[in-house]
């Protein structure tokens, strides 16, 4: 009924081509984007903002880039806390250096960077795939990390070894630094993440996201049907960089404010890891969707018994918390192996029929 | 039965409504003071006894003399696991009715001390965060009492050369330290100190990730035979320093380590084997003294503390937890005093922290004579300075090893202004109190 596409006729290529062909998910996104640019920043707290809005919107970005790589061209990669790292000190080296320089151009470099070291560890998956590949991109990370503990030039010579966000204006308004104000941040990161979301939805369906694709379910086929791998693969390597070490800036600079090169170490790679593959690989919904399980819901879980009133002892709450975001994770992945996006496109099939079931 | 439904449910409604309206109701008259504790993690095993403590003095106050001056401490805590995302989660969440932040970790410290500028919240950090902190004109809301890193690096070197620092001259000192933002915090002054006095300085770095296992820190050790080795170790680092330091064969009398290396749970591990390794400590254990029989009265025994047995009150960082907190009472009682109020806010707790007197009579009248040395801190000296006391594992415990050392303030005092100004520029803009005329 709420979902039928029965009566959407397509005319012409242009409506069949349509980033939305159905009505229904133009609506919902719509909702959603207005939900996101509007209401949530009107309505959100200071804490809503640090730590469920804020970081969701970064680690779905990161997530995003992961799922490029693993999900649609099928390169596992241990490395992303690492190229997120390298986005991060980037960031750093370039706002300390050029002090005047927009910050969103030196977000948007320093995905450059990270993307040209991602490019660096990318060749290697020409001769090696699957775990030998992941064995590579672990090297990444270690390696990356011990050059953030040791290059004491990347930190600018500090004695704690530690990056700190200054405070950066950008057209007169704080955006960065322990000044700025969170709703600043919030439509910041809500920016930049919109426009790779959609630059990213348009790759993946394009002419690069089907060559990708086609390399992901059998490469030997791939190259057959006249793919050139080792491009395929770059583009991939490239691209997914790139948008990790995007994120990273977006991590330490509009987020965390100050780092430690141990933050990029591999928790953090496998926590965007699971956010992807909780999500859903191969899709970009889901980026969003893992987000939302694994940064989220820990934080909302964690202040519900105080809403309610209930006095929890505070370590027995986290112990309770980890429990039940590691069954809900257990459980998502025996309902749906594929993840929350395939959960999300089966309750979709099953609006679009319902309520007649055939 | 319909009837019977209906009468659950608003018994239910009453009763959520009860739960509701209690802490609202008991919010009034009360202090809120938070401690993003660390109960889980993989520093749990340190974190839990300071933690125990720091509650448990709060607690004996608010039973035996109804909190501070009539006003009860609602001390709560916030899990962190020290892991510096959900210190900040932390963080942004008591800092709306909160009078004070104890960030726990190094981590946090840094990610929370821009912040406070603007959230106007003083951050107590007792004997850890930047030494520089001690400036209180810079880091206008950072207070770390009574004791900072760099007092510490400087009573070791004290304790070790006798007094004269040139004595150590052509010998050699090796810290084996966390390579993270608390183990490279000595560094500095350890290279000031080393240039000054010719002594050679040799850092010995432990990688997260190394700390379980230091084979080949110790093998430079073995190679490069420093005279002494100090340790600026946390968590499962000090285990592991400490089975290395025996594997090796180093001598257990020229092992020294900072105030945090001091636990008896790491020592007792090792037991007899451990003797004669020494940690400077601002506190010192007193299982006699007057304020334990309290907290053992009104607490322990009356079942609300969080220990597993009450011969854990006995330990360094149990009691040391219990100073803590009383640092922090003090703060509250002396902003009472001056502003003559009884619920303080976070800006007069900030004058309250910025005017301790710790003195001799004091620290008899808490009933700590001896636990602590006396103090006093200023709008211009966070810190307080104070001395503190070389503790020695014999076998089964640690005991007092030494008189009471003092740090060389005019080499600490000029790095300290350096370091901070240097911090204000990096920040900059970095609001500096200018009221301040010490």
């Amino acid at each position: 009924m709420l979902y039928r596409i029965t009566g959407q006729f397509k005319t012409n290529y242009r409506s069949d081509y349509a980033l939305f062909p159905v009505r229904q998910d133009m609506f919902l996104l719509a909702v959603i984007l207005f939900f996101a640019w509007v209401v949530f920043p009107l309505m959100a707290s200071e804490f809503a903002f640090q730590t469920l809005l804020i970081p969701v919107l970064i680690y779905a970005l990161a997530a995003l880039g992961l799922n490029i790589l693993t999900g649609y061209a099928g390169q596992l990669s241990l490395g992303t806390g690492a190229f997120m790292g390298v986005g991060a000190y980037a960031c750093y080296k370039l706002v300390t250096i050029f002090p005047d320089l927009n910050l969103m151009l030196a977000i948007g470099f320093s995905g450059l960077f990270s993307a040209a070291i991602g490019l660096a560890f990318g060749l290697p998956s020409l001769r090696i795939k699957g775990f030998y590949l992941a064995i590579a991109t672990l090297a990444a990370q270690f390696f990356l990390v011990w050059l953030f503990e040791k290059w004491s030039w990347l930190y600018n010579y500090n004695a704690s070894g530690a990056i700190q966000v200054p405070t950066i204006d950008m057209f007169g308004i704080t955006v960065a630094g322990p000044t700025a104000s969170s709703m600043v941040q919030y439509y910041f990161v809500l920016f930049i993440v919109s426009v790779i979301t959609l630059l990213a939805i348009n790759i993946t369906r394009g002419r690069i996201g089907r060559m990708w694709k086609a390399v992901r379910d059998m490469d030997i086929a791939a190259e057959l049907v006249g793919i050139n791998l080792l491009r395929a693969k770059l583009i991939a390597f490239g691209v997914s960089s790139y948008i990790v070490g995007v994120s990273g800036a977006l991590f330490v600079f509009l987020w965390r404010g100050a780092a430690e090169p141990n933050l990029f170490d591999i928790p953090l790679s496998f926590r965007i890891l699971f956010i992807a593959i909780i999500g859903g690989l191969g899709s970009i919904l889901g980026n969003f969707l893992g987000a939302i399980l694994i940064i989220a819901l820990p934080v909302i879980l964690n202040i519900i018994p105080e809403a309610f009133g209930v006095e929890v002892d505070s370590s027995l709450l986290e112990h309770i918390n980890i429990m039940i975001i590691g069954a809900l994770i257990i459980a998502v992945l025996i309902i749906e192996p594929h993840g929350l996006a395939r959960i999300w496109a089966v309750i979709r099939e099953k609006l679009i029929i319902w309520p007649f079931p055939h | 039965m319909k009837y019977r439904v209906k009468t659950a449910l608003l018994g239910a409604a009453l009763g959520l409504g009860t739960i509701l309206a209690v802490p609202l109701a008991s919010a009034q008259e009360s202090i809120y003071a938070p401690n993003l504790s660390y109960r889980t993690g993989p520093f749990a095993a340190t974190g839990i006894p300071l933690m125990n403590g720091q509650r448990d003095y709060i607690m004996m106050l608010n039973e035996r003399d109804g909190g501070v001056n009539g006003v009860k401490i609602d001390f709560d805590e916030c899990e962190t696991g020290y892991s510096t995302e959900k210190g900040v989660e932390c963080y942004e969440k008591t800092k709306s009715k909160a009078v004070v932040t104890q960030p726990w970790s190094t981590g946090i410290t840094l990610q929370v001390l821009p912040k406070t500028n603007v959230d106007k919240i003083p951050i107590l950090a007792p004997g850890y965060g930047f030494s520089p902190m001690s400036d209180g004109k810079v880091f206008q809301w950072a207070f770390n009492p009574p004791a900072s890193y760099w007092d510490g690096a400087s009573m070791m070197l004290n304790h070790i050369s006798g007094g004269d620092l040139d004595s150590l001259k052509g010998k050699k000192v090796a810290l084996l330290h966390l390579d993270h933002p608390f183990g490279k915090e000595p560094i500095p002054l350890f290279e000031t100190l080393a240039a000054k006095h010719g002594f050679e300085f040799l850092p010995i770095p432990v990688g997260l990730k190394e700390m379980q296992n230091q084979s080949s820190q110790w093998l430079q050790v073995r190679r490069e035979k420093p005279d002494y080795v100090l340790m600026w170790g946390w968590g499962a680092m000090n285990a592991g320093a400490i089975t290395e330091a025996i594997k090796t064969r180093y001598p257990m009398d020229q092992f020294i380590g900072i105030w945090w290396s001091g636990h008896d749970g790491d020592l007792q591990a090792v037991g007899e084997k451990g003797k004669g390794y020494k940690s400077i400590s601002w506190s010192v254990p007193m299982n006699d003294a007057p304020v334990m029989a309290d907290v053992k009265k009104y607490v322990v025994d009356a079942g609300k503390s969080l220990l597993d047995k009450p011969e854990d009150m006995d330990t360094v960082f149990y009691q040391r937890g219990l100073l803590i907190s009383m640092i922090l009472v003090e703060g509250i009682r002396s902003a009472q005093n001056e502003f003559d109020t009884k619920v303080v806010t976070a800006e007069q707790l900030r004058w309250g922290l910025e005017n301790l007197k710790i003195d001799d009579a004091r620290i008899a009248e808490l009933g700590m004579t001896g636990m602590i040395a006396p103090f006093s801190t200023s709008c211009a000296d966070h810190t307080g300075h104070s001395g503190a006391w070389m503790l020695e594992w014999d076998g089964t415990k640690f005991v007092t090893a030494s008189d009471m050392l003092t740090a060389d303030q005019s080499v600490i005092k000029p790095l300290e202004a350096a370091k901070a100004a240097e911090y204000a520029t990096a920040n900059a803009p970095w609001p500096v109190n200018e009221d301040c005329k010490m």
